[in-house]
């Protein structure tokens, strides 16, 4: 380890935070720090991961033979709908937040987010937004018409019941804190960056997030506005999606993956910031052309806008429409592309070090691309034709969504775990985390590529003897079970790790960026006082890092002034997530009624002073 | 290999790499261009839209079936509905040119004719047209590979090719 790891000594010994911080339960309640925040949004999406997990074994173990029925239909379709939702909405989305929350501040040199409390209430909306999605299931009214939602598979006369109501009640409650996320992060990256620390030295996980906040704010609204009309549709008769009164169904489609198709991106964009950011530090080199990286990411961002009607060549746009799609489609692969190459050259001729956390990077390369090249066989129509909602497409998107974006946050975790905690994860247990990924991942979803060009199409209940796609199912199932392993192994690891891990200084990897340089864990205000930065690397240039580290590892007197608890925004999270639940009655007074305590609640936080009185702010 | 940490010499690795990357691309589109125009092979297109309500009174579909339209020329007029096809049993000979004219009754069904790139969508209000060929006899699986609600996985029919 480096030289700098010894200073850190002092300060370890602590599981969380410093001496005289308050850690009881209301104290996590009324939290607005970042780094509190950060580890809630990781705790619940781990919890969330398992209970997506279980809904995917109860599928596989469905699909061990052909024609079984171990579960009923309708309970196949609520569980892969309420799969694709979960892990999306529910897991790799806050899980990506989790990192955006911890690290942003502590890489531009910032003591928080621009908006601490508005922080504090997109965790409460997400979480209760999340246990309302989930709760479905105890009415036995778990949403049944797949993540996608097809018009007019979920109006009002083909989905009686209250199944899709809590479908698209609880995404547009979920959609409320990614927005207002979104407006967090870019705030906090344009004004709150430390002296010196210019966009262009800034590290690329923090510019991932910058770019993948501009996805939120302008992705998210689409697809509310499409489950407002929804709504409209199956409370109020309105015939958005209804053909027979005019309405188009392929309308909900192209909202649907108007803002589906930025999505991917951004699942997509955090991990790549994450492994930018690792693969240089166990490489011991600079990222290979960092400002060819960052345009990159942004091109990926601009023309993710422009490539969402390749899910829907089936649907007969024709031939000009398609042709577009197509060619967007294919050039979007040449940023991806670009980046791949880049982060090889990193690794060309470096000292590379086999961390697990650079395990999982380089795992995301090879795993990641596989992803990438079955993509861009469907970006060509002719081809796509033969694969559109076969089980080849399930084994592409699994490959991009758990081989890239999962990997690469899991790589995060295991990079920046000393970080939070100043302990260590256990090496040898995360080489058995990553092997047994990769393993039970690839046995899971590389046999779908086969059974999906052999016709098994997908969200399918059972399948045809006559298909002859038995072995790929059972192979795929086996896989499963032991990618299940390796999330416990996992969690094992946090848990133990947490507890009695091998103590870690401030920069147990001897890496270039900020948050390296203040203590691990951090104190709740981050910065005795803000770094002056002067280049990409600060901290791997001798003289920039001991100026740096005068002022981050200082001994303060009087702590910085940091802003106020606040209970207000779990009561309005509570508020608006009770006031949407209250849409499934239909009947316009309660709705109505149901506003009352969100206003109440907003005046409320309104009126709170933000900080200290009297500390100036 | 220590080479190749020259700057000149990166700057000649990136130029290979966006010529490669180049010509990758102009290579799909020019296949893709080719396939749509010298081979002919179109995409599902959206014929003519018709009133969802009254899809069995109205022809073709009054009458879902296979009929002969000319010398070695076949027309499938299908209905999709939840959850089957009809007809269940297609019969065509191998070789002639065949044309599937198909719509819906109630939600999104799709056609996915197992081994074959025939596949599209089937949408409430508009009308599908697809042609193709089936070279050789044999059975293929017609299955709805659009998810479509409970009985989503026994909504399937056969085409056989004589």
């Amino acid at each position: 380890m480096s030289s700098v790891a010894t200073a850190g000594e002092k300060t370890a010994g602590h599981t969380l935070g410093h001496e005289g911080e308050d850690t009881g339960l209301w104290s996590w309640i009324t939290t607005v720090d970042h780094k509190r925040i950060a580890i809630m949004y990781f705790v619940t999406a781990t919890v969330f991961f398992f209970i997506g997990g279980i809904k995917a074994m109860i599928i596989r173990v469905q699909l061990w033979n052909p024609e079984q029925s171990l579960i009923s239909p309708e309970l196949y379709n609520q569980l892969f709908t309420m799969h694709g939702t979960t892990m999306i909405f529910l897991v790799a989305m806050p899980m990506a937040v989790a990192f955006f929350n911890y690290l942003v501040p502590l890489q531009i040199g910032a003591r928080d987010v621009a908006f601490p409390r508005l922080n504090a209430l997109s965790y409460w909306i997400f979480l209760f937004g999340g246990i309302y999605l989930t709760s479905s299931f105890l009415f036995q009214a778990a949403p049944h018409a797949a993540w996608t939602g097809y018009a007019t598979l979920t109006s009002a006369q083909y989905s009686p019941g209250f199944n899709t109501d809590f479908w698209f009640i609880g995404l547009s409650i979920l959609g409320i804190a990614s927005i207002a996320g979104g407006v967090n992060f870019i705030t906090t990256i344009v004004n709150m960056r430390a002296p010196g620390m210019k966009m262009m030295r800034m590290p690329l996980f923090t510019w991932m997030t910058f770019v993948t906040s501009f996805l939120l704010i302008t992705a998210i609204p689409i697809i509310s506005v499409a489950l407002i009309f929804l709504g409209f549709d199956r409370l109020f008769g309105a015939v958005f999606f209804d053909p027979s009164m005019g309405g188009d169904p392929v309308l909900w489609q192209h909202l649907f993956w108007l803002f589906g198709h930025p999505e991917v991106y951004i699942l997509i964009l955090p991990a790549f910031g994450v492994i930018s950011d690792v693969i240089p530090t166990f490489s011991r080199k600079p990222l290979f052309g960092y400002p060819i990286v960052v345009y990159a990411g942004i091109l990926i961002g601009f023309i993710g806008w422009g490539v969402w009607s390749h899910h829907m060549f089936t649907v007969g746009l024709g031939p000009i429409a398609d042709s577009f799609f197509v060619a967007a489609t294919m050039i979007i692969a040449i940023p991806t592309g670009v980046k791949i190459f880049n982060w090889i050259a990193t690794m060309w001729g470096g000292s590379v070090r086999f961390t697990t956390a650079m395990l999982f990077s380089v795992g995301l390369l090879a795993v990641f691309t596989v992803g990438g090249l079955s993509g861009i066989m469907h970006a060509s129509a002719p081809v796509n034709l033969q694969q559109h909602d076969t089980y080849f497409v399930v084994a592409h998107f699994h490959y991009v969504i758990v081989g890239g974006a999962m990997m690469g946050l899991w790589a995060g975790l295991y990079y920046w775990f000393p970080k939070v905690s100043g302990r260590f994860l256990n090496e040898t247990l995360g080489k058995w985390h990553f092997w047994t990924t990769m393993v039970g991942f690839n046995l899971t979803f590389f046999p779908m590529h086969f059974s999906g060009l052999f016709g098994m199409p997908r969200r399918i209940y059972t399948y045809s003897a006559d298909l002859n796609v038995d072995i790929y199912n059972q192979l795929a199932t086996i896989g499963a079970f032991i990618f299940a392993i390796s999330a416990v192994i996992m969690v094992w690891n946090i848990v133990k790790s947490w507890r009695s891990g091998e103590r870690a200084g401030p920069n147990p990897w001897d890496a270039p960026h900020l948050e390296w340089s203040i203590p691990s864990p951090p104190h709740h205000y981050n910065f005795p006082e803000l770094p002056t930065v002067q280049s990409r690397e600060p901290l791997w240039n001798d003289g920039e890092r001991e100026s740096i580290q005068a002022v981050t590892m200082k001994e303060v007197e009087t702590e910085p002034v940091m802003p106020n608890p606040s209970f207000w925004p779990i009561v309005l999270a509570f508020s608006i997530t009770l006031s949407w639940a209250l849409v499934m009655t239909g009947i316009w007074w309660v709705i109505a009624l149901g506003i009352i305590p969100v206003f109440v609640s907003t005046l409320m936080w309104a009126l709170e002073p933000a900080f200290p009185e009297g500390s100036g702010h | 290999m220590a080479d190749s940490q020259h700057p000149l010499d990166a700057e000649r690795i990136e130029k290979v790499f966006l010529i490669i990357t180049a010509v990758m691309l102009l290579t799909f589109l020019g296949a893709l261009f080719y396939s749509a125009f010298g081979m002919g092979m179109h995409l599902p297109d959206r014929e003519e839209q018709i009133d969802v309500r009254e899809v069995r009174d109205t022809p073709p579909f009054d009458e879902p079936g296979v009929r002969q339209v000319g010398d070695n020329e076949y027309e499938v007029v299908l209905l999709g509905y939840a959850w089957a096809f009809q007809p269940r049993e297609i019969r065509v000979p191998a070789g002639a040119k065949v044309t599937f004219i198909a719509t819906t009754t109630d939600v999104i069904h799709g056609v996915h004719i197992e081994g074959t790139r025939m596949n599209f969508m089937l949408i409430p209000g508009q009308v599908a047209r697809v042609e193709g060929t089936f070279r050789e006899p044999g059975e293929h699986l017609m299955i709805c590979h659009e998810y479509c609600g409970a009985g989503h996985h026994i909504m399937y029919g056969r085409v056989i090719v004589e």
